[in-house]
């Protein structure tokens, strides 16, 4: 039989992983969540704290793994000044109140910048993908070689999915968006690649230097010198400056991803970015006279991310399958987040999002303490969710997303939880409306927005 | 939020027009801070214009006059009398992050906002001759050239803040000193104190020129509708903003040639205390309990309150200087109540973090909001609210002035020949007042705010030319 762990996360292979009722699976999930518990309490020292401070020593159920979850902001709870200041042993040390296994003790003394450290670290097994923050810190996402290996299995079986596309080797792969180098967005490329791609063909990827993190970080460091009047201008004119390079070149980029894309119009196409580039890239495939019954007529398109503040046409979707002649039964939607790492896909059948039985659903209140109550039908909450999948950090996370989460069947036929596709943050909720006298340097800054 | 219960009471909020009560409760809001509904009348936008062909109704009402009539009205500022404070009291504290007492303890201070001196001091600080207030002044230049100059009525839309109720008392006040026409644009977790004082004025005198120059409204911050339409040269002199971030964008975008903006921006304040603070244990005691006033003050919802103090000397003193600054945060105060709401949720992540962290940190306190300390080395990179401190050893406090910056409002210092020494350096920085210990609360009557004397900023300078 296994552990209640290994019995979940056992049926990602399996074809109706989305069938079971979450009515079958509570109690396993309970199980499972309380062998991840019981196993990491004494090694996530954040995990503990919350432990002692719920005075839980063990998750019996629901109710009991709420305050165990993580708040997404916990990821980026170091101090800002660990990174502008390039404090690596005591961002080591931090990294380490929230990693289950040892960070095992690098060099540190001649560590030229972020990117290089977490170089060093992944060198010793440990991945850390950080997210793009520019204005704000950047979440820090510690993860294993098992979270890669899951990674590259589970973005495969959920593009399939909710696409219907088979990992049959038969398309030419073409990234156009411009990603932020991480180990878990180089993992989900290639998987990509190797399930999908025609090895007759090397993938597309947009042609622009590697976006690290290390750069995004450049900004967050000069902000905060700008705040603290210490930037010089000259330091603020050369910034500037480069980021109109970084944009020219990223335009021009965008011209030649087109170029190939119409070059490549009668081969069978997976073509992965996020929303803004791909309606640009779509743009300039019209602008140059292509659309539609141009392109192969079994075309996907693998999306990632939001919209990230772009602003686009309304009908951006539209627009963009129908350039590539996206059929209207491949279109593909996931759910996730990178505090998880697992996607909950899409249904074509009911156009909502399934959860997969590895993964446990919260509906929270909107401060995310206290469960609601979990019936039959749908309610609407702060998600939560528990990935029994990971291993090398905390599987429980409260979301910043406001969902519908439905605990009966869908339209599509499967039994199993799933969200409705209306997902919003609560932080796009809220109001302009706060005026008061108290405030920070913060909203003295210009620019870098 | 999916437990909104659609039953519950929905606050009438009323409006006040050019001192006339506008009964509420036919557009329906939600306050920003704790969810509350209420229900405006609808703006008529026309009513809340006077055209430029119309003179403003207190052109020839002389100040002495306004004054008298502010004092006579703040007379009748008595909480336990007066059913418009009363009501507005109910209201706020089911909208507004203040605790009742300390709302309580502000309304029975509202008539120190209103009293001769206090008004005649401003006159006085804020103009060189201000009888060019009452009528034309006439003038003389060095070549011999006659002149007169008349510091004329402003058409004015003030932008209230919602973290001090009272507020508004001088707003009002400013607007009627300077005998603009007025609109009072009030937030939403307050929209009920500026039309009890417009209230408790007209009955007062209903047809008193200042009763006829005032006009209070809500609408939510950005509405185009009302903003683009009302935010016009041809309308309005002088938007007075307090604030940052959405709140100030949001009027940017409107102002041009003819229209401007006079901000009270948002501010962070801090404290510096020297060695001599951490020389004995009564002298802990006595600024502990100065820092915990300067701290709690409004239970930290004002700009003047401290958040970051400096703090130079041995360490043991220091850390016994925390304890204690601790224990005097949970005092119940006139301004501050023995809890504050409890922190929010991202704080107290990064706060549990430097628990975990250990040993570069030291935490008095838990995030309750009855009063938290923290030790470090360098300011934490939150903005420490709900009566949290940041104590940071430094070297010596010269070393603190580099965290001061535009931002910086009231510093308050200990010992006090300590601001002597640094007000200088501390201006540079963009500090704006640097005061005693556990005074960033108390007044010089007068002074100025946000580093300018507001009132002459207000005025529409018209100048009368014999060259």
């Amino acid at each position: 039989m296994g552990t209640a762990v290994e019995r979940l996360t056992n049926l990602a292979r399996a074809e109706d992983r989305f069938a079971a009722p979450h009515a079958e699976l509570r109690n396993l999930q309970v199980e499972a969540m309380n062998e991840r518990f019981q196993e990491r309490k004494e090694r996530i020292k954040l995990l503990a704290f919350r432990a002692s401070e719920a005075d839980l020593d063990a998750i019996r159920s629901l109710d009991d793994a709420v305050p165990l979850l993580f708040p997404h902001s916990a990821y980026k709870s170091y101090p800002e000044r660990f990174l502008t200041d390039g404090k690596w042993d005591r961002l080591g040390k931090w990294l380490g109140t929230i990693s289950p296994y040892p960070i095992a003790p690098i060099e540190t003394s001649d560590v030229v910048d972020l990117d290089d450290w977490l170089a060093r670290l992944e060198a010793n097994g440990n991945y850390v993908s950080c997210s793009s923050g520019t204005t704000g810190k950047s979440a820090m996402l510690i993860a294993s070689e098992r979270d890669l290996d899951w990674s590259r299995t589970d973005t495969v079986g959920v593009f399939s999915w909710g696409s219907g596309v088979e990992p049959a080797q038969d398309r030419r792969m073409f990234g156009v968006g411009a990603t932020v180098e991480s180990p878990k967005n180089s993992t989900i490329r290639d998987a990509q690649a190797a399930a999908f791609g025609d090895p007759r063909f090397e993938p597309f990827r947009l042609p622009v230097p590697p976006i690290t993190v290390g750069q995004l970080t450049k900004m967050v460091v000069l902000r905060k010198a700008m705040a603290e009047g210490t930037a010089r201008p000259e330091e603020i004119a050369d910034f500037e400056a480069t980021s109109k390079e970084r944009e020219a070149t990223l335009e021009k980029a965008y011209v030649i991803a087109a170029e190939r894309l119409i070059d490549a119009r009668a081969d069978k196409l997976f073509i992965a970015s996020q929303w803004n580039a791909l309606y640009t890239v779509a743009k300039l495939v019209r602008e140059m006279g292509y659309s539609g019954d141009d392109f192969h007529p079994d075309n996907c398109i693998y999306v990632g991310g939001g919209l990230k503040r772009a602003q686009l046409p309304d009908d951006y979707k539209e627009f963009v399958h129908e350039t590539f002649h996206i059929p209207a039964n491949r279109e593909f939607q996931n759910y996730s987040m990178q505090e998880l790492n697992s996607g909950m896909p899409r249904c074509r059948g009911g156009g909502r999002y399934h959860v997969p039985p590895w993964i446990v659903p919260f509906a929270l209140n909107e401060d995310g303490d206290a469960l609601l109550a979990h019936g039959d039908g749908e309610i609407e909450g702060r998600a939560g969710f528990f990935d029994l999948a990971l291993d090398g950090r905390w599987g429980g996370v409260i979301t910043g997303d406001k969902v519908s989460i439905d605990f009966g069947p869908c339209a599509c036929g499967n039994a199993g939880p799933s969200i409705r596709d209306d997902i919003v943050r609560y932080a796009d909720l809220k109001g302009d409306d706060k005026i008061g006298c108290a405030g920070t340097v913060d909203a003295y800054v210009r620019g870098l927005a | 939020m999916s437990t909104i219960d659609i039953t519950e009471d929905v606050i009438r909020v009323d409006h006040f027009v050019r001192g006339k009560v506008v009964p509420g409760g036919a557009v329906e809001y939600r306050s920003r801070d704790l969810g509350v509904a209420f229900a405006t009348p609808e703006i008529d936008l026309d009513e809340l214009v006077t055209p430029r062909s119309e003179l403003p109704p207190l052109l020839d009402v002389k100040v002495d006059e306004i004054i008298d009539f502010l004092v006579a009205c703040g007379e009748r500022l008595v909480l336990d009398e007066n059913v418009y404070l009363q009501e507005a009291l109910e209201h706020i504290v089911a909208t507004n992050p203040l605790p009742r007492r300390v709302v309580e303890n502000l309304f029975r201070r509202a008539q120190d906002f209103l009293t001769t001196e206090g008004l005649r001091c401003s006159i006085e600080t804020n103009f060189a001759n201000a009888a060019a207030l009452d009528g034309w002044v006439e003038r003389v230049d060095l070549h011999g050239n006659h002149g007169a100059l008349r510091a004329f009525p402003p058409r004015m839309i003030h932008m209230l803040a919602g973290n001090s109720p009272t507020g508004c008392i001088s707003s009002i006040a400013q607007g009627a000193l300077v005998k603009a026409i007025n609109v009072f644009k009030m937030p939403s977790s307050d929209p009920f104190t500026c039309v009890a004082m417009l209230r408790t004025m007209a009955e007062v005198d209903p047809d008193h020129p200042v009763v006829q120059s005032m006009s209070a409204v809500y609408w939510r911050g950005g509405d185009e509708r009302i903003e683009r339409t009302l935010y016009r040269p041809q309308y309005f002199d002088k938007i007075v903003a307090w604030g940052g971030g959405d709140a100030i964008n949001n009027v940017i975008q409107y102002l041009g040639p003819g229209l401007q903006m006079v901000s009270f921006d948002p501010k962070t304040s801090i404290s510096m205390i020297g060695p001599d603070g951490f020389a004995s244990d009564a002298v802990i005691d006595e600024i502990a309990e100065a820092a915990a006033t300067d701290v709690a003050v409004f239970n930290q919802e004002a700009c003047l309150a401290s958040r970051f103090l400096f703090v130079e000397g041995d360490r043991d003193g220091i850390e016994k200087f925390c304890e204690r600054l601790q224990q005097r945060l949970g005092v119940d105060r006139d301004t501050a109540s023995e809890f504050a709401h409890p922190l929010p949720a991202e704080t107290r992540e990064e706060i549990e973090m430097l628990q975990l962290m250990d040993d570069d940190y030291k935490v008095w306190g838990k995030t309750d909001g009855r009063g938290l300390v923290i030790l470090t080395d360098e300011p934490v990179d939150f903005h420490p609210s709900n009566k949290t401190a940041n104590v940071v050893h430094v070297d010596s406090l010269d070393d603190a002035v580099r965290y001061v910056n535009v931002a910086t409002q009231t510093i308050g210092m200990y010992p006090p020949e300590t601001k002597q020494a640094m007000r200088d350096r501390l201006a540079s920085a963009g500090a704006q007042r640097v005061v005693r210990l556990g005074g960033a609360a108390k007044h010089v009557m007068g002074g100025p705010h946000d580093a300018m004397f507001p009132l002459q900023r207000f005025v529409h300078w018209m100048s009368d030319e014999d060259a």
